[in-house]
């Protein structure tokens, strides 16, 4: 009997004892996939933000505008296809090591020899260092937006990579689970079941402010419900984008602030112009104009004010080269799809258009429903279908396997247009998850390569305001919205980034850099 | 030969067979399941050219059965392949995570003994009595909720509303602690941390007693009705005209006998719950086997997928044995018959 009681009492002691109690300021965020830490192999949200945080680029999108800005590189030169940077003397990776134009030219190679995550943007451009701080970039043929790729080249530590590489030619393992950048934040731990854990780097070349986290938790796979209490109890700072819509506004609704990130993507449901009835354009243009644009947009709104998507203003979304001013939001008008509906040369009376949605996106149901009642509106039968990412991405690598109309989002991964649009349509790239429209258009072609070949801001604009006119004549695809990404936070954290227009970058990813942000007592 | 070594030997091959029986099944679902396994590890930005170059390396296009030849060439060796999830070995992810998942199911197993055998046993004692009704409504409910509702109104009530628990993760962020075992009950007390001993379960309490409260109900209801069945034997009737007293009668007449169905179930209960933590899991982030599981299946990684499901097989398949030979020792039938069954 004592003895039980002595253990009891043990226990209870031990549990009175473990309330913690933080010394340091400590920034927790969540985001659905694990952070891939090989920088050569980040693609997705989450390896983004690691990305952007542990290591550092040659140039970083300009803050609240257009272009680019130097960043590790003091300053760049082209000439032709020939690109010269020089790098700043002053910088240091976390190791230690000097940063020199030799670990320039290693992670460019690093990346085409593994081949993973968005390696492809940076296909045919070679690189040499001419000296310790000069490295030139040669390109296979022209290509406008070399530069905006640059932000999806992270500066790898060639010196230490090799030290740690062991039988590992390019230090994969190693680079899995450690960091070798110049960062702001240094990688202390990585679990990818649980979190990442990040430690401010008091040696960054540009300072990291006092008010900046000390430490970073980045989160994995956490549930809805499990965020929404974590943060309604303090513990827990930003959530992901991926909340759904009724829990960021229930979580507003309990005083969270709403960050957003200016999406350089959009909502798309892409019209297969290869089967009937949609290989008709008046077809086509009267399902575009059937769609209940304006009722998609409610159907994301988190409050009055803030919301997961704008009103679409042509086929390129608002902020890019190209793109319509806001006096062409997109808008349902039933009269003009029933006019082009008479055009099309099938019967409307025949037609069972499949719409698909992708599983893992709940939300894309609520789109196929609406989009059903818009057609039944004009009197279209159309046929819902789930299909799981993996199946649809098999299914759409064939025509005759690919709905008529895949609701998908797409985002362009360096901020540029073209990383947006010539996957999609040009027809060059057929049958890919992007492309489920299988359009062959050579004007659309033109203006897609005019837009790569330009040599000035004003060729390419050009290119693709013909871009524009020219997909929204032949409708190959719905613009549902723009997107933009939304973040409930706690009010412990100031994100300018991500809560300023004229502070955020434009590149998806990019405004979770944390050395921006600031940590305040609530 | 003894009856229960025979025995013993006689499991040990059964589950080497079916081992390999569900090596083979698992490895064929895995893959004529619809998806590309290298499109979805590669990601939506991937070019065709990277999606080959892996599919390659993976030996996806080969034929089916030289792919299980290179799985049991590399399953040798002691090999499991890369997870395309964590980019890190198999063998690394699982013992990273199985401690974590089997720390959680022991504890509430432990749980689902604790208190599913005793209240069985007081329903019976007490058959049509208030406090009957009262563990039969209880066990009802437990069983007809499955475990994340549990997980999500235990979170609610404890965590939420009356912060008395944790809502996440196995350990508070103050406390680091070196992972000897991964089970972190145990490296806290190595390490000689007491409070970290007491975060540790107060991290444990809301998943684990979500977790086992069907299982509390299940063997609530079912040591009943054994020891009711029980109850009408002759020889219990023997006992109670002897004198003995009911508190004798219940603990050695009446729940021995009736103890060996409950195990059985019990048994399967609690292997079970290797597989179903999963939603448990998700809901409190607890780092565990089961919700790496559940990752890996929907991102079709084969490899992991092999790794999980083998390990979470091999467990069952342990289980399975220990509660055969404890049936074996509480069943005098079996332990002395010439015949194992």
């Amino acid at each position: 009997m004592k003895r039980k009681s002595l253990l009891a009492a043990a226990l209870c002691a031990a549990t009175a004892l473990s309330s913690p109690a933080f010394a340091e300021t400590v920034l927790r965020l969540d985001e659905v996939a694990v952070g891939e830490l090989d920088p050569a192999k980040a693609s997705d949200y989450a390896d983004s933000i690691l990305m952007f945080n542990v290591y550092d680029t040659l140039v970083l999108p300009q803050q609240g505008g257009p272009g680019h800005v130097p960043h590790l590189a003091s300053d760049w030169s082209v000439d032709g296809s020939t690109y010269t940077f020089n790098l700043r003397d002053d910088v240091t990776f976390q190791s230690g090591n000097p940063l020199r134009a030799e670990d320039v030219v290693y992670s460019l190679e690093r990346s085409q020899a593994l081949g993973s995550g968005l390696s492809y943007l940076l296909a045919g451009v070679s690189a040499e260092a001419v000296d310790e701080h000069i490295v030139v970039f040669s390109l296979e043929q022209p290509y406008a937006p070399f530069v905006a790729s640059l932000v999806r080249l992270p500066i790898v530590d060639k010196a230490l990579v090799e030290a740690k590489k062991g039988d590992d030619e390019w230090g994969e393992a190693f680079l899995s689970a450690n960091g070798a950048g110049t960062g702001a934040y240094t990688v202390t731990s990585h679990n990818p079941q649980e979190e990442t854990v990040m430690a401010k780097n008091d040696g960054y070349f540009l300072g990291v402010s006092d008010v900046a986290p000390d430490t970073v938790r980045l989160r994995y796979g956490l549930e809805a419900a499990t965020v929404r209490t974590l943060i309604a109890q303090g513990e827990h700072d930003i959530s992901s984008q991926w909340l759904p819509p009724e829990v960021m506004t229930a979580l507003a609704n309990d005083g969270a602030q709403l960050f957003s990130e200016t999406g350089t993507g959009a909502f798309y449901l892409k019209m297969n112009t290869t089967k009937p009835p949609l290989d008709d354009v008046n077809c086509r243009l009267a399902l575009a104009h059937a769609f209940d644009y304006q009722t998609a947009i409610q159907m994301v709104a988190i409050t009055d004010d803030v919301s997961s998507g704008s009103a679409a203003t042509g086929a390129i979304p608002v902020g890019m080269f190209g793109a319509n001013g806001p006096d062409n939001v997109q808008a349902q008008n039933l009269e003009k799809a029933a006019e082009y509906l008479s055009a099309c040369a099938y019967d409307p009376a025949d037609m069972n258009i499949e719409v698909s949605w992708i599983a893992e996106v709940p939300l894309e149901e609520r789109f196929a429903l609406l989009f059903q009642s818009n057609l039944s509106q004009l009197g279209v039968q159309s046929e819902i279908k789930k299909l799981p990412w993996a199946l649809f991405a098999e299914q759409v690598s064939k025509p005759e396997n690919t709905p008529h109309v895949s609701q998908i989002f797409v985002n362009a991964v360096t901020g540029d247009p073209d990383t947006l649009l010539y996957g999609m349509y040009h027809s060059s790239t057929p049958g890919t998850w992007q492309s489920p429209e299988y359009l062959n258009d050579s004007q659309v072609d033109a203006f897609l390569d005019a837009g790569r070949s330009a040599s000035t801001d004003e060729e390419r604009e050009a290119a693709y305001s013909g871009l524009n006119a020219r997909l929204m004549e032949i409708a190959p695809t719905i613009y549902g919205y723009d997107r933009q990404s939304v973040f409930a936070a706690s009010n412990r954290v100031k994100a300018p980034a991500l809560s300023d227009p004229s502070q955020a970058f434009g590149l998806d990813g990019m405004g979770f850099s944390f050395r921006l942000m600031e940590m305040v007592e609530e | 030969m003894s009856p229960v070594l025979r025995l013993l030997l006689r499991r040990l091959g059964i589950s080497l067979i079916v081992l390999i029986g569900v090596s083979m099944l698992i490895f064929t679902i895995a893959r004529v399941i619809p998806g590309d396994p290298a499109r979805i590890a590669l990601g939506p930005n991937a070019t065709p050219e990277q999606v080959a170059n892996l599919r390659a390396e993976m030996h996806l296009d080969e034929p089916l059965v030289l792919q299980y030849g290179h799985f049991l060439a590399d399953v040798s060796r002691g090999d499991l392949g890369t997870s395309l999830y964590t980019n890190r070995p198999v063998t690394l992810d699982i013992a990273q995570f199985l401690p974590a998942t089997l720390e959680l199911v022991l504890i509430a197993g432990i749980i689902m003994v604790a208190l599913g055998l005793p209240l069985g046993i007081l329903a019976a004692r007490y058959r049509g009595r208030w406090p009957d009704h009262l563990i039969r409504i209880f066990s009802l409910l437990t069983v007809s909720a499955p475990s994340f509702v549990w997980a999500v109104i235990l979170m609610l009530l404890f965590a939420f509303y009356l912060p008395i628990f944790p809502i996440a993760g196995r350990i508070s962020d103050i406390y680091d602690i070196d992972r000897h075992t991964g089970f972190l009950l145990i490296d806290t007390l190595l390490a000689g941390n007491i409070a970290a001993f007491g975060d540790a379960i107060r991290h444990l309490i809301l998943p684990a007693v979500a977790l086992a409260l069907s299982g509390i109900g299940q063997a609530a209801r079912l040591t009943r009705a054994n020891m009711v069945e029980t109850y009408d034997k002759p020889y219990i009737e023997m006992a109670q005209a002897y004198g003995f007293f009911p508190s004798r009668i219940a603990r050695i007449y009446a729940f021995k006998p009736s103890l060996i169905p409950s195990l059985t179930i019990i048994g399967l209960d609690f292997a079970a719950m290797l597989g179903n933590a999963f939603l448990v899991e998700a809901v409190f982030a607890w780092p565990g086997l089961s919700r790496y599981g559940v990752a890996v299946i929907l991102r079709k990684d084969l490899n992991a997928i092999m790794g999980t499901v083998l390990i979470i097989a091999l467990t069952f398949l342990i289980v399975n044995v220990i509660v055969d030979l404890l049936i074996a020792f509480l069943n005098p039938r079996i332990r002395h018959s010439t015949r194992a069954t």
